[in-house]
């Protein structure tokens, strides 16, 4: 892809067929792990649903349970409010962490039905400009979901990373992850133009 | 004060004396960090400072940069309650928060 421009309410760049099927997948993905393989459950409740019900279903979680995911691409999307106090965190964790997750799982909508738009990359991508922030923060869901994957921890592993030879079967995800960084650098400075 | 019915308090409000303790403790000031992390690009950061904060951009690069190159900063102060809606926020956009005592 060339870098994202701005022309005037839309935020516009051209994708390959390739780019549009992969971006999709990664964020469905993105979905899937989000909403624990149910996106149907993080749509907003209609306005007949008693909001009452949701809320004291979340609050009937089990304590002894373990809340925190195994999955380390969670427990960096989801992590602790209070790092000195569990009981905080997990009363934190149970208020807030369905509402995120549905407003996550929302906006990578948002995101899909634009891709989707594109018709496999024969039109050019169109992101109206009140949509960039929902992009932009999926971008970053999909991003910190590669990281994780390859394993990307801190300073010194993203470093390592970059030595990685060719044949190394990283190599790929690797240069999807730089792919899904020149994106968002790109947008966010189409959307400051 | 001996014999006046009538007191008056200055503001309109309660005085401090008279909050229940609870209430005051909610008072005392909490922090919201926010801590590096490898992965969200340096534009990003400075975008969710100046998106959600309305901090000025100088301020938000400053901000930034502090997480940067000290692992972590303060991005605001208030009470406990809008320091949780502040990490709440922080975590909508994909960076790693916390809250905490000012003094903690």
């Amino acid at each position: 892809m060339k870098r994202f421009e701005r022309r005037s309410r839309f935020l516009s760049a051209r994708l390959s067929r390739y780019e549009v099927e992969l971006l999709t997948s990664l964020v469905r993905q993105l979905v899937e792990l989000v909403s624990d393989g149910e996106p149907e459950g993080f749509q907003p409740t209609p306005a007949a649903a008693d909001p009452f019900e949701q809320l004291t279903k979340d609050l009937q979680i089990d304590p002894d349970e373990p809340e925190i995911s195994d999955d380390p691409v969670l427990r960096r999307l989801f992590p602790n409010a209070y790092p000195h106090d569990a009981a905080a965190s997990s009363d934190f964790r149970r208020f807030t962490e369905r509402g995120l997750k549905t407003k996550k799982v929302l906006e990578a909508q948002l995101v899909l039905d634009r891709l989707a738009a594109t018709q496999d990359g024969v039109r050019r991508l169109q992101i109206p400009y009140e949509e960039a922030e929902a992009w932009l923060r999926t971008l970053t869901g999909v991003r910190l979901a590669v990281a994780t994957r390859l394993g990307i921890t801190d300073a010194d592993s993203a470093e390592q990373l970059a030595e990685l030879s060719d044949d190394d079967p990283r190599a790929f995800m690797l240069s999807v992850y730089e792919w899904l960084g020149f994106a968002q650098e790109t947008l966010i400075e189409a959307l400051s133009d | 004060m001996a014999g006046s019915e009538e007191v008056v308090r200055p503001g309109g409000g309660t005085s401090l004396a008279e909050r229940p303790l609870e209430q005051i403790r909610t008072e005392t000031p909490w922090v919201t960090i926010v801590w590096d992390d490898p992965v969200n690009l340096m534009s990003y950061v400075t975008h969710v400072f100046v998106s959600y904060f309305n901090y000025p951009k100088a301020r938000a690069e400053r901000l930034m940069m502090q997480v940067h190159l000290e692992g972590r900063a303060i991005v605001s102060t208030g009470s406990r309650e809008a320091m949780e809606r502040d990490v709440g926020a922080m975590h909508e956009y994909g960076l790693w928060a916390t809250l905490d005592k000012s003094d903690g």
